[in-house]
């Protein structure tokens, strides 16, 4: 017997879902305000990328990605070098864990408020909380795969003559590589959702605003249709990023 | 004149959480010649890996007028120019090929790319391991994965290869026949080989010199020359004569080693006077 592959599975409930949801509401008396049928999504979805149907599509997913873009490099560069920190000295490790730890278990809404307070409205605001999301993740996994590394690794590098600086990028750095990279992964779908609920939260521009342009309007295809959009964003993204780590961890 | 000199060297642990000072060399004195394959053996815990590690540079000493020499110089670090350092496990690098791994201390040195791949491509040959070379380590067998260790010490090649019970977490087979492809290299490229090992029959096996070890605190009880001839095998008159003779020296030790494990335990749970 053959087995099915897993895609056609997913593929095929995922269709299924389609016609159900479509049945339901062509068959029922449901008002298309509350759900849209997928047909119609889907036309409204050519019709945002045709430029139609929201205001301004291009420039506020552009915004939305802009903003991604910078709160990740700012998280994935500053997270690893503060779990390199954390993990390469007990005092900073002693000294900051702690907090580092009580600002990750807390929920980081409530830290939004202060943030906007802060900084404005503007996009440092959603960026910052974007970082806030995405770092810390990031930063532990970084340290615990720094401390991670087999003693015995270290010591065989030692025993070779290589110094500290070169047995961190040689030994240490490729060691922990493949956690560092899981954290990376997992602090890049944390730094869109940071960014987006930001948008959400103080509406201005952005793919945000467009969610809370079509909710409030009553626009219900198109509210459907710019989260599909979100939604496929973060699947690309994350697919992008699982590719590059399964590249570099052999 | 010896290649290593050890002279009265001793070495005390602190237990950083009991506080307490162990002394693991007393005095230690010990000397091989050039081309010597010096085995250390001794029961469990009597500082082998220490003394071993002590001549690598990897350990530091008591500081009451001991000294180690090698080639005539005090050592004061690794010295992976000079000794090649052999740990108990092959610690590969999982993320470099078998090839990778065996260059990985010529990269240390600032040696040429191709003379490194063509030294490590040379030791792997020897092991017969040249087709692994581009195989990542957890393809290999642990017997195969020890190979790659020696050629990675070898490869060094260095005067002096200390090994600390490099083929311990082999089975006895693999043991045997890694030991005969020790020694043949070592009769093809003449090195200074000191090998730690707490099993009498690879002690007698592989040795041309053994000195055996007291029990704690380690002093060297006794060094004799092992004078059986190449290529021996295990089980023969000679050779169990040999294996008899240490033996009769290393019980004593062995059970001071093995008594004091439950004294020592009874000291810890005591409460405090
Ligand atoms: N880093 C260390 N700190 C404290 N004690 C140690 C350390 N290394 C070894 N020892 C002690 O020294 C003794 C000898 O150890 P070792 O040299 O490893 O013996 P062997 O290799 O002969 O089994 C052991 O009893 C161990 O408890
Ligand atoms: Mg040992």
């Amino acid at each position: 017997m053959h087995r099915v592959p897993p895609a056609l599975t997913r593929l095929a409930l995922i269709l299924a879902l389609l016609a159900v949801w479509e049945l339901a509401t062509r068959l029922t008396s449901v008002n298309v305000i509350l759900i849209a049928p997928p047909s119609i999504v889907l036309w409204e979805i050519v019709r945002v990328f045709a430029g139609l149907s929201v205001p301004d599509f291009y420039l506020n997913a552009g915004i939305t990605l802009a903003e991604i873009a910078v709160a990740y490099a700012i998280a994935a560069v500053f997270g690893v070098l503060m779990g390199i920190a954390v993990a390469s000295s007990k005092v900073i490790g002693d000294a900051f864990e702690p907090i580092l730890l009580v600002l990750y278990a807390i929920p980081k809404i409530i830290l939004y408020p202060v943030i906007v307070l802060m900084i404005g409205t503007g996009y440092a605001s959603k960026i910052s909380f974007g970082i806030l999301v995405g770092i810390f993740v990031i930063i532990f996994n970084t340290a615990a795969g720094l401390r991670q590394v087999e003693p015995n690794y270290v010591r065989l590098a030692h025993s070779l003559g290589y110094g500290k600086g070169k047995i961190f990028f040689k030994v240490e750095l490729p060691a922990a590589a493949q956690t560092i990279l899981s954290g990376l992964r997992l602090g890049f779908g944390y730094t869109i959702i940071g960014v987006i609920t930001g948008e959400l939260l103080v509406v201005n521009v952005g793919l945000g605003f467009l969610i809370d342009w079509a909710s409030v309007n009553y626009h219900t295809a198109q509210l459907y249709a710019v989260v599909l959009i979100t939604l496929a964003i973060g699947v690309v993204a994350n697919l992008v990023v699982s590719r590059l780590e399964r590249r570099w961890v052999r | 004149m010896a290649i290593i000199e050890v002279t009265g060297v001793s070495k005390t642990y602190h237990d950083q959480s009991s506080g307490r000072a162990v002394r693991t060399l007393d005095n230690v004195s010990i000397s091989a010649p050039e081309n010597d394959f010096l085995i250390l053996l001794g029961p469990s815990g009597c500082g082998k890996s220490t003394l071993l590690n002590i001549i690598a540079g990897l350990t530091s000493f008591d500081d009451d007028g001991g000294r180690v020499l090698v080639q005539g110089k005090p050592v004061t670090g690794p010295n992976p120019k000079l000794m090649a350092y052999m740990f108990q496990d092959p610690v590969l690098y999982p993320w470099r090929t078998v090839l990778k791994n065996v260059e990985f201390g010529l990269e240390a040195q600032g040696i040429s790319k191709d003379e490194r791949r063509e030294r490590a491509l040379k030791y792997l040959r020897l092991v017969g391991l040249e087709e692994f070379a581009h195989a990542y380590p957890r393809q290999l067998s642990g017997g195969m994965a020890q190979r790659v260790a020696i050629c990675r010490s070898l490869a060094l090649e260095t005067d002096i290869v200390l090994m600390d019970e490099p083929f311990a977490a082999l089975d006895e087979q693999s043991r045997i026949l890694i030991g005969d492809e020790l020694v043949s290299i070592w009769r093809q490229v003449r090195r200074t080989i000191v090998f730690v090992t707490h099993s009498l029959t690879e002690a007698v096996y592989l040795g041309q010199r053994i000195a055996l070890f007291s029990a704690r605190p380690g002093r060297i009880k006794l060094e004799i020359a092992n004078p059986l001839p190449r290529p021996r095998s295990i089980g023969t008159a000679e050779f169990n004569q040999m294996v008899d003779t240490l033996w009769t020296q290393l019980k004593a030790e062995s059970l001071a080693s093995i008594k004091r494990e439950p004294a020592e335990q009874e000291k810890i749970l005591l409460p405090k006077e």
